[in-house]
């Protein structure tokens, strides 16, 4: 009946995911309890949960990205807090719960973290930087996202039902395969990467689409911000890559449940393909998400400089050229396999050559910023630190594309080091740039600048204590994932690393005081004019937070930079053309197609990883019958009449207005 | 969303816009399309089983029906053409191409020096006796 569910999956004896899982349950329900008692549930649902509209969709992936942090950051203290007291002794936590840590630590800051994070800023800003009204396929958007947090649901249930896998975060076979990972760790991992690997697939698709296809009058290609640039081959890259992930995955996972033979030791299986078919996908996918970051910068520096981006077409060919690189790269991961001097050498130097267009992008940063009026505001101190932080990793990461020098690097805590220093550095800084930068746009009101800059610094700092002592713990020969070790050499660099740890969670602290205060204090920090930064793209044409529908009038682009062209053109008045009258606007309807669909795949990604057959049919059938009745529906827009769009964007042009005769008046 | 129409002007359509055709123009377009991809299938089992041309040909011949077979569903029911308003399409076809050339052929590279390097252990064995 229940599969190979029963209570030993709960795991009573071990009291720390037991009590974590207990608070988190709590917590959960009190959150539920206060949402139905204070009669928020219809609100939730039809604002937030069955929204469809790009912005909610956009805040959510955030909302679930942020969470994940904390969840995975707390995995990476206790990673770091192990390794420093497990010199000569256990530690306090046992093998196979340390190695269930840094599997889960990996694979959620990679998938719901990272990925989350970078499509939400996509979600939110891409569709108001071209200037149109939605993404292209709103409802598969709202379901990409369901899907998403249905993975991240089914990695964190693994906590207290069942274990996690032990394999690290790529699940290498042999030992992975079932004959070395008999439990549903591995099954956990492969399910929740499937399902929201759906996810990510159709956010991808979704903007790819919106980029080519949806771009406001006179929007051409080389008109548009350097974001949308980021996010076309960003998302591209996750169009092609994406599907090698789940067909490895899907094998796999063959291999376990049917008997198949693909990466088993025996009956010509070939393990070696794995590690192939997964870096495969493995490379592109750290371009899929610090090529956003890159964007994120491109727009930050640009406006705290107050210049327009230097280098801009320079920019869009090193953007293009490292998306079709990012393919000829993915063997500087198993350099150490032994396909030889020849193919070890070509993909070397292919790895070098990619170093080359993420120079271009770090120069045209620096020649913005030369000569420019640069306000260090938190998203612009993001940016700085990210630069010097990304050239030391970028340096690291030259340096083992060397393959002698990658001998003696592989599976080192230098390599740790080296893939935090560019994935914290780049995607991380960029992250937080992004948000502090458009959260305004978002939410309506700006961040508190103080508790701001005190995260960037501390999480700056905390970076730089936790990581540099990695890389000397690697040249000292320390390899990564030791639940314990006995060389006293490596001991200082450990403790070192684990009070950067606590530098680091300051301001992970620092960033939710930020998140309290302002809202405490939103009405201070009010945007009202929907520019707070001098922005020069079309985001910052509309109000703050933005109407449902964007933009009353599709703006009219008529060069790079799109609104600080109308802004030095003196055009800020011609968004008040009451004259040419305003029109109705259709817009999708909300549609509960998403969460229902990702109910239902939930409860089929339990049932498979717990072999519960009759659940696993019941699922499936209900996620395809959710998507016949959404293909099915009659009714899928509805019409904001042309006076209720004008009576909201009047409020927009009043504030405005008002801004522009007082700075007249000062 | 259909104010947004007009926005580009000039070129691609919208997603799921459907060009101006006639439903039979439509539906003779996938009818031809289903005989050939038919035809092509069922050419493929044929030349697999038969003995009727040069043995070594075959596989060479099966991976043309094959490349065909593909051309034919991206003309006739993925709507490739040549048009102007089919850059991106073309485009995304070229892409493509160009990421499953790579992976392919890298794989295929990859692994077929690393199983010189290090054979697997099946090889081994052959090797032995």
């Amino acid at each position: 009946m229940l599969g190979k569910l029963d209570w030993s999956a709960i795991p009573f004896d071990q009291p720390i995911p037991l009590v974590a899982g207990a608070v988190v349950l709590v917590a959960i329900l009190g959150v539920l309890f206060w949402v139905v008692v204070k009669g928020h549930l219809p609100y939730l649902w039809d604002e937030w949960i069955t929204s469809v509209d790009h912005k909610r969709i956009g805040v959510m992936y955030i909302l679930l990205a942020s969470v994940m942090l904390l969840r995975g950051g707390s995995d990476a203290i206790m990673m770091r807090i192990q390794q420093a007291v497990a010199y000569q002794s256990q530690g306090y936590l046992p093998p196979e719960h340390y190695n269930q840590i840094f599997s889960a630590h990996g694979t959620i800051m990679i998938f719901f973290v990272a990925m989350p994070f970078v499509i939400g800023l996509m979600n939110l800003v891409v569709p108001l930087q071209l200037g149109v009204r939605d993404v292209a396929f709103p409802t598969l958007n709202s379901v990409g996202f369901w899907l998403t947090a249905t993975g991240a649901l089914l990695v964190n249930i693994s906590l207290v039902v069942g274990e996690f896998a032990r394999t690290g975060w790529l699940a290498f076979p042999p030992l992975s395969g079932l004959s070395y990972s008999p439990g549903v760790g591995v099954d956990y991992y492969a399910w929740s990467l499937q399902i929201s690997g759906v996810g990510t697939l159709v956010a991808g698709i979704n903007l790819v689409t919106t980029v080519l296809k949806l771009r406001t009058k006179g929007m051409n290609y080389l008109r548009m911000p350097m974001f949308c640039w980021t996010t076309l081959a960003s998302n591209l890259l996750i169009v092609a890559a994406f599907p090698i992930l789940t067909a490895t995955l899907a094998m796999l996972l063959l291999d376990r449940y049917l008997g198949f033979h693909f990466f088993t030791n025996e009956a010509g299986g070939n393990v070696m393909m794995f590690m192939n078919l997964i870096w495969a996908w493995g490379h592109p996918e750290v371009y899929i998400l610090v090529l956003p970051a890159f964007g994120i910068f491109s727009e930050v520096v640009s406006t705290f400089s107050g210049k327009a981006l230097f280098g801009y077409r320079s920019m869009v060919l090193a953007t293009m050229a490292i998306c079709v690189v990012s393919f000829m790269v993915w063997l500087h991961h198993f350099f150490t396999m032994g396909a030889g001097p020849d193919v070890n050498a070509i993909f070397g130097i292919a790895s070098m050559i990619i170093a080359i267009p993420t120079g271009v992008k770090i120069y045209n940063w620096l020649f913005t910023m030369y000569g420019g009026r640069i306000r260090f505001a938190t998203p612009m101190l993001w940016s700085v630190g990210f630069m010097v932080t990304f050239i030391i990793g970028g340096l690291t990461g030259v340096l083992v594309a060397v393959p002698p020098a990658d001998f003696m690097l592989h599976n080192s805590m230098f390599l740790v080091a080296h893939f935090h220093n560019v994935i914290i550095g780049g995607v991380l800084f960029g992250a937080f740039a992004g948000f502090e930068y458009w959260f305004p746009k978002a939410f309506g009101f700006r961040l508190d600048e103080r508790w701001g800059k005190a995260a960037f610094w501390f999480t700056f700092t905390g970076f730089y204590v936790t990581f540099m002592p990695l890389y000397i713990a690697g040249m000292l020969g320390m390899t990564r994932r030791l639940q314990h070790y006995d060389v006293a050499a490596w001991r200082p660099w450990m403790i070192v690393a684990a009070f950067g740890m606590a530098v680091l969670s300051i301001g992970v602290i620092c960033q939710i005081m930020q998140l309290v205060v302002s809202i405490r204090n939103r009405e201070a920090l009010r945007d009202r004019t929907g520019d707070p930064w001098d922005g020069r793209s079309l985001e910052w044409a509309t109000s703050s937070p933005p109407p449902v529908f964007n933009f009353a009038f599709h703006p009219d682009v008529r060069g790079e930079d799109a609104y600080w062209d109308m802004k030095t053109r003196a055009q800020q008045q011609s968004f008040d053309h009451d004259v040419p009258g305003y029109q109705d606007i259709e817009m999708p309807r909300n549609s509960p197609t998403g969460f229902i669909c990702a109910f239902f795949a939930s409860i089929m990604g339990f049932a498979l990883i717990w072999h519960i057959w009759w659940m696993v049919i019941l699922g499936g059938i209900g996620a395809f019958a959710t998507f016949v009745v959404f293909a099915w529906r009659d009714h899928d827009e509805y019409v904001i009449p042309a006076e209720e769009v004008a009576r909201i964007d009047r409020i927009n042009l009043e504030e405005r207005r008002s801004l522009v005769s007082m700075a007249g008046a000062v | 969303m259909s104010d947004q129409t007009h926005i580009p002007a000039g070129h691609d359509l919208a997603p799921g816009e459907e060009e101006q055709h006639s439903v039979g123009e439509r539906i003779l377009g996938y009818v031809v399309g289903l005989v050939l991809a038919l035809l092509l299938t069922a050419t493929s089992f044929f030349i697999a089983g038969t003995d009727l041309v040069w043995q070594p040909s075959i596989p060479v011949a099966l991976i043309v029906l094959a490349i065909a077979q593909m051309g034919v569903h991206l003309v006739f029911f993925l709507h490739i053409t040549t048009g102007p308003d089919n850059t991106n399409n073309v485009l995304a076809l070229a892409f493509g191409l160009l990421v499953v050339f790579l992976v392919v052929g890298g794989t295929v590279w990859i692994m077929s020096h690393l199983n010189g390097n290090m054979p697997p252990m099946d090889q081994i064995m052959r090797m032995r006796t």
